[in-house]
């Protein structure tokens, strides 16, 4: 049955097969339309919550370009949903929002290859689970490897991956495999808080709990043979991904510019429908105060996905007897899918610094883009998109259309549709574990809860929604992974 | 009392009380309800006051259990009774409890943050009710 309460009513206009229209005539108070790129087999999905609400909520923050956009894996979250993308223009009055980012910053995904095949690790998965439960810190309450002294953590903030390239926990592929290789430029790591810094010394380095995992996969559909072998994929092959983000510090940092940025709107003159939506203009002391701080917060989460991986390869050389280099354990790439970032865009036909929020979205650059690493630029950007632990991941490469229908973005994973008290009602009685084992999934978890709220049960399914951005032109399929194995918090 | 009710992604806490003061000491043992599921595992051992200034009931409950999940998520605090006055410029809390140590405390959710989102406090005709939603 519909909610009227918690379900959306309002419009929702077709454009075309992959794409939904609410008219900036739904509110009085919309600078521009909203988008939401779905098909007629998610839209129940989407009228489900009321992510589509706040998708028109955005449209009124000022400087907002084009339209608000929302990714067909949209939810409902704190005043941007989830999948929501927003471009604002900084010489035009545009703000940020920490709303539009979340407090997850640089919350991502990276994939690491291996040159093993399945029957390589089949044999020996349970013990690499159980090894990945022993050595990797993972759940709620868990310290890291990794302590780092508030001055160590501020070099970490101000140069991300490099600051690990010198403490060699880092190699430069690594690096170079990383969205904006592992270093937003203008991080400010002083304006990052004391509590900040106490929640963040001993976390860089462990997964935490919610929805972060790290996973043992296998290639089972290659969809795309030239992309695929640009990304060093093939049909049967083991990789590992990691999905985390920056942890306490981050969420701290988020905290902190909520509570520092509560007057903005009124100082500023900004109506705002919502005021989870509070922000301020991107040329202004407290926007500049929080994008400084929030690229420290994200280069803090690109150390952390490194340190992970670090980790994952230490145990597949424990459990395999092999150095991880000879496992041909590399990074293919390292995504963000909550962040803001200052990127240049075409605007009506202008070209146009625009500060890009993706909250659950993830940057899509298509072939030739001068920010796709080299090794990657006639294919496009690897996109990542973690699916649920039951059924399937994807590797997408980013689309021919994404820079003129989305700012150059595609969705992050399946989303949810089930509540976590919901999954764990449906759970009662089951044995998630199990079934999981039996559908070929070994899985671990630190909580009692954890497999029951994150039974696949409660994403919605990913194939559904890759299909909708593969035919949007966001980003286009490339290889289909399997889960094998999988640790939780 | 509280309760814990659903969210998309993340949870949520009803608390209702004859006063202020006792509604948002609930909230503190709903937000520690969540964190760690069973209260009982939690020993009240140590004690910590908290001063958090405001008016506005709403950035009160929100400010005081910010306050109190710093405790845990940087202090380690596991907390299970509380108490709380509220006086013109803000209030001051007192949390009960003791260390998290993992050889005998289980945890059940990692929270990020205390939302803005959906925030309410209001009066009811017994007394107060209030709404928040946490991160998780």
């Amino acid at each position: 049955m519909t909610d009227p309460d918690r379900s959306y009513c309002g419009p929702l206009e077709r454009v075309d097969e992959c794409c939904y229209r609410i008219p900036r005539s739904y509110k009085p108070g919309m600078r521009v339309d909203g988008l939401v790129f779905a098909d007629e087999r998610l839209l129940p999905h989407v009228r489900s919550d009321r992510a589509a609400e706040q998708v028109a909520n955005v449209a009124f923050l000022p400087g907002i370009q084009a339209a608000s956009l929302a990714m067909p894996d949209i939810h409902w979250g704190y005043g941007f949903c989830i999948g929501g993308v927003c471009a604002t223009d900084p010489a035009a009055g545009g703000v940020v929002s920490p709303g539009g980012v979340g407090y997850d910053i640089n919350c991502g995904v990276r994939l690491v290859r291996t040159s093993l095949a399945l029957a390589d690790v089949q044999p020996v998965i349970v013990q690499l689970v159980n090894q990945l439960m022993r050595d990797v810190p993972v759940g709620v309450g868990q310290g890291g490897r990794h302590v780092f002294a508030p001055a160590e953590l501020r070099d970490l903030m101000r140069d991300g991956v490099d600051y690990l390239v010198r403490r060699g926990l880092a190699t430069e592929d690594d690096r170079a495999c990383t969205e904006a290789e592992g270093r937003l430029a203008d991080a400010r790591p002083e304006l990052v808080s004391e509590r900040a810094l106490a929640r963040g010394q001993d976390q860089c380095g462990t997964v935490g709990a919610g929805n972060h995992f790290i996973e043992v996969q296998v290639v089972d559909r290659v969809e795309d043979e030239r992309a695929a072998a640009a990304f060093g994929l093939q049909h049967d092959q083991i990789c590992v991904l990691i999905h985390s983000g920056s942890r306490g510090l981050g969420y701290q940092v988020c905290d902190d510019a909520l509570r520092a940025l509560r007057d903005a709107p009124t100082k500023y003159g900004i109506q705002l429908p919502d005021r989870q939506l509070v922000c301020a203009p991107v040329e202004s002391p407290e926007g500049d105060h929080y994008l400084g701080a929030m690229r420290a917060a994200a280069n803090y989460a690109f150390c952390n996905r490194q340190l992970l991986m670090w980790q994952v390869r230490k145990v597949f050389e424990r459990v395999l007897g092999r150095p991880w280099e000879a496992l041909g354990m590399h990074l293919l790439y390292d995504v963000a899918h909550n962040i803001a970032k200052l990127e240049e865009h075409d605007v009506d036909g202008t070209r146009t610094t625009v500060c890009v929020h993706r909250k659950g979205a993830t940057r899509s650059f298509p072939a030739g883009h001068p920010d796709v690493p080299e090794r990657y630029r006639a294919t496009g950007q690897p996109v990542i998109i973690p699916g649920d632990m039951g059924r399937a991941s994807w590797v997408l490469a980013g689309g021919p259309r994404a820079l003129e229908r989305s700012f150059g973005t595609t969705c992050h994973g399946a989303g949810r549709c089930l509540s976590r008290t919901a999954a764990t009602r449906a759970a009662r009685g089951r044995d998630i574990r199990a079934e999981l084992e039996h559908g070929g999934v070994v899985a671990r978890s630190r909580s009692r809860d954890g497999l029951a709220e994150e039974q696949p049960e409660a994403y919605k399914d990913v194939d559904m929604v890759v299909d909708v951005v593969h035919r949007a032109g966001l980003s286009t399929r490339v290889a289909r992974l399997r889960p094998l194995g999988v640790i939780k918090g | 009392m509280h309760e814990v009710f659903e969210h998309t992604a993340d949870l949520g806490l009803r608390v209702e009380a004859p006063s202020l003061e006792l509604l948002l000491a609930e909230a503190g043992a709903g937000l520690f309800e969540i964190l760690a599921g069973d209260m009982h595992q939690i020993r009240c051992r140590d004690e910590r006051t908290f001063d958090v200034p405001g008016t506005d009931p709403e950035w009160l409950l929100l400010d005081w259990t910010t306050e109190l999940l710093a405790a845990f998520t940087v202090d380690r605090m596991l907390f299970r009774e509380f108490a709380v006055s509220v006086h013109p410029a803000g209030l001051c809390g007192t949390a009960r409890g003791e260390p998290y140590d993992p050889a005998i405390h289980t945890l059940a959710h990692e929270i990020k943050a205390v939302t803005q989102h959906e925030l309410d406090v209001r009066r009811t005709a017994t007394g107060w009710e209030a709404t928040l939603i946490v991160d998780i």
